[in-house]
């Protein structure tokens, strides 16, 4: 039995312990910079001194800029906002959770609190809801699935900040020249981008995140991970038809360029927006990149197709506290301003972006705007494509294998049969481990 | 001149005592530094690798070690790693070399030949790895675009051949670099060889063969052993350029030891991936010392 010291009852590493050892040595001027600023609303927190916040590097609104402006005013103190693209977020999120300096609030891709919460970096954020939830509208004006997602054995572990799903972006004038309607299944799909690709215009141009993959998985009644079997994308035989009907859109039918290894997930957007693709599978967050680089571009945003069924990924970020966090109190006050009803319209009108409240579906600024109608009536319908995967405590790793079997697919285009094989071998393993 | 066995400890004087102490006093900063910056880390690290995986919170011995040979995915990543450092070490000679003889001619804008392609080596490999992924961009590249002009056929570099792509790269980032290495060990090499050699008859490529790279033997080796180690531990290739990608064809071993440790938190095994890395070179550099000693033409 280690005689370690724990710490929110987990065993601190030497490196943890002088983590922390430097963490209240940095703290102490930080402490001391703050002395007669006002204390936070529930006490322990405020006090002055930065207030650090990882965010994504897209997400630096003006809507939010107003928030925090109001937050350094209300509690003395100074919010760093750092951003981070989601890969670097979380390496260096990892990294201090490992070290014990972490920031006061952390954005997240949708995907980590979960597992976060799992390996007890995460702080559980049900006694503030407890006591704030029935005054923000938790849970009941929050879409179920946005809290569910956020759950870990019962307790709440994030605030949902952004919820949205991917729908399918056609440019109205290349299919009316064509005299295509906006594809509704998957072999519409097909012969809307066999009929629309020519020269160097594409049918359509498959995204080079792996995410992009999931709704495919989804229309055929594919998820990640079924815990009460503990087996990997099943039903089986519908994983490999949907990652062949992706694979065959780039080397059997040629309607779309390979995907490529990069981190630019903005790459099937600037080819919609350059006009050398007809059609793609994206959510909100590529508007203002079309809009910017092509303002008059006529587009349309259909909605998802229908495999086995119709399906798409329900996606978003969330807020969330590490458990290490040295004040709780101001982190929790800071996700109530920035997930408030006024400060999700007032995002929603700035950038199209999607938000989790049912009440902000029904704003006029949400129900006027062309580009979010479409995907709040898409909402309903998504789902999540890793539901429960965290449970393994391996989720990382098995995004990597799902990551190198579509690659061997869709880039190096092997075929469903020896793709599996390999990734079956590669899960054993971890699954294993 | 052999000289005289020490057959018992001789008792130093005051004053050489006095010496040492203040040796050690201007030393202990150094040693400190060391201490805390490179001693103290590897220790972590040997620690760690001792640790199961997730939680580093319990003793796992050996196990870590063991599983890495049963690995399928470590043993890819170590052949791709080998695969880079060969093909890089063995670029960097040929056109560093290569590069140098040519340089070394006196042709007239050798200097702004010489910075050109110096400054590669001088620009960062996160700036070098996002052109040289935009300029390798199948559909969006300006490379593909030049070649399509031109009326040949496109290619996709990055998808088909990313191990060699990387090697391409990382040699147009380095070769600046050894080029200057070579340069100054030729310019070491006294005239009068050649000047021998040309009495004797010898032609450009018997002298180049007979006294160029002979007496470049000890630069040959300081560049072998640095281009192993540096391509050993490559990451930045694979982290910006491939993502290690597609599949698993350019998943250098650094990259993948930072996935396990970043992405799988997997920090016990990733350590000891590090250890058995860090290995590895100890052992490609010892031998390559112990090749070069043996082949030291002296001059």
């Amino acid at each position: 039995m280690s005689a370690r010291p724990a710490i929110n009852g987990q065993w601190m590493t030497r490196r943890r312990m002088l983590g922390v050892a430097g963490g209240a040595a940095a703290a102490l001027p930080l402490a001391a910079c703050g002395s007669g600023a006002p204390e936070a609303e529930s006490g322990g927190g405020g006090g002055g001194g930065t207030f650090l916040a990882y965010w994504n590097n897209a997400h630096e609104y003006e809507a939010y800029k107003d928030v925090v402006a109001q937050f350094e005013k209300d509690h003395g103190v100074t919010v760093e906002l750092q951003k981070f693209q989601w890969e670097d977020l979380r390496t260096k999120l990892v990294s201090d959770f490992q070290s014990g300096n972490v920031p006061d609030v952390v954005e997240e891709p949708g995907s980590w609190v979960q597992e976060f919460a799992l390996s007890k970096d995460a702080l559980s954020l049900q006694k503030y809801l407890d006591k704030d939830g029935a005054k923000i509208g938790f849970p009941d004006d929050w879409l179920e699935v946005a809290v569910s997602d956020n759950t870990h054995e019962g307790q709440v572990y994030g605030i949902q900040m952004h919820y949205t799903c991917t729908l399918l972006f056609y440019n109205r004038k290349m299919l009316d020249d064509a005299g295509i309607e906006p594809p509704a299944t998957w072999d519409d799909f097909l012969d809307a981008a066999r009929g629309l690709t020519s020269g160097d215009v594409n049918g359509t141009v498959l995204n080079d995140g792996l995410s992009y993959s999931y709704p495919w998985m989804l229309q055929n009644g594919v998820h990640e991970y079924d815990a009460d079997s503990g087996e990997l994308l099943q039903p089986r035989a519908a994983a490999m038809e949907a990652m062949q009907f992706q694979r065959d859109l780039v080397h059997e039918h040629k309607v779309s360029p390979k995907p490529t290894t990069s981190l630019d997930v903005t790459r099937a957007a600037k080819f919609f927006a350059a006009e050398r693709t007809a059609m793609i599978l994206t959510g909100p967050w590529d508007i203002p990149i079309i809009k910017q680089s092509n303002p008059d571009l006529d587009y349309g945003i259909a909605p998802a197709l229908t495999g086995k069924r119709q399906s798409t990924i329900a996606g978003g970020t969330t807020l969330f506290i590490p458990a290490q966090a040295k004040r709780p109190d101001l982190s929790w006050d800071f996700i109530k301003r920035i997930t408030a009803l006024k400060t999700e319209t007032a995002a929603t009108e700035e950038s199209s972006m999607l938000m989790p409240r049912k009440s902000w579906a029904k704003e006029p600024a949400v129900q006027e705007n062309p580009d979010v109608k479409p995907f709040t009536e898409g909402l309903p319908y998504a789902e999540e494509f890793r539901t429960g995967i965290y449970t393994t405590g391996k989720a990382g790793e098995l995004e990597d294998i799902y990551k190198t079997l579509y690659e061997s697919m869709l880039i190096e285009g092997a075929g469903a049969e020896e793709a599996f094989a390999a990734y079956d071998d590669a899960a054993k393993n971890i699954l294993k481990g | 001149m052999e000289l005289p066995k020490r057959t018992k400890r001789t008792k130093r004087s005051p004053i050489a005592r006095r010496q040492a102490r203040t040796a050690y006093v201007f030393l202990a900063p150094a040693l400190v530094f060391f201490a805390i910056f490179f001693y103290y880390p590897i220790a972590d690290i040997l620690n760690t690798s001792m640790l199961t995986g997730q939680r580093t919170d319990e003793f796992a011995g050996f196990d870590n070690y063991t599983n890495a040979f049963e690995d399928p995915q470590a043993r890819n990543a170590f052949t791709v790693t080998l695969q880079f450092a060969v093909a890089t070490t063995v670029g960097a000679i040929v056109l560093g070399m290569g590069l140098a003889v040519l340089i070394n001619q006196k042709l007239r804008g050798s200097l702004a030949f010489k910075l050109a392609l110096l400054v590669p080596y001088l620009t960062s490999i996160a700036v070098v790895g996002l052109m040289w992924r935009n300029i390798l961009d199948p559909e969006l590249g300006i490379l593909n675009r030049i070649l399509s002009d031109l009326g040949l056929p496109t290619q996709e570099w990055l998808n088909t051949h990313p191990v060699a792509t990387i090697v391409a790269v990382t040699l147009w980032m380095t070769t600046g670099y050894t080029m200057i290495l070579f340069l100054a060990g030729l310019q070491g090499i006294p005239d009068v060889y050649y000047e021998a050699a040309k009495v004797d008859g010898a032609n450009g490529w018997q002298r180049f063969r007979r006294i160029t790279v002979p007496l470049l033997t000890p630069t040959t080796l300081f560049v072998s052993v640095m281009a192993v180690i540096t391509g050993l531990q490559a990451f930045g290739q694979a982290y910006i350029i491939t993502r290690g990608g597609p599949g698993e064809a350019s998943d250098l071993f650094v990259f993948h030891v930072f996935e396990l440790a970043f992405r799988a938190r997997n920090f016990g095994y990733a350590s000891a991936l590090s250890v058995l890395l860090l290995l590895v070179i100890v052992a490609f550099t010892l031998v390559q010392l112990r090749i070069g000693r043996d082949r030291e033409v002296q001059h």
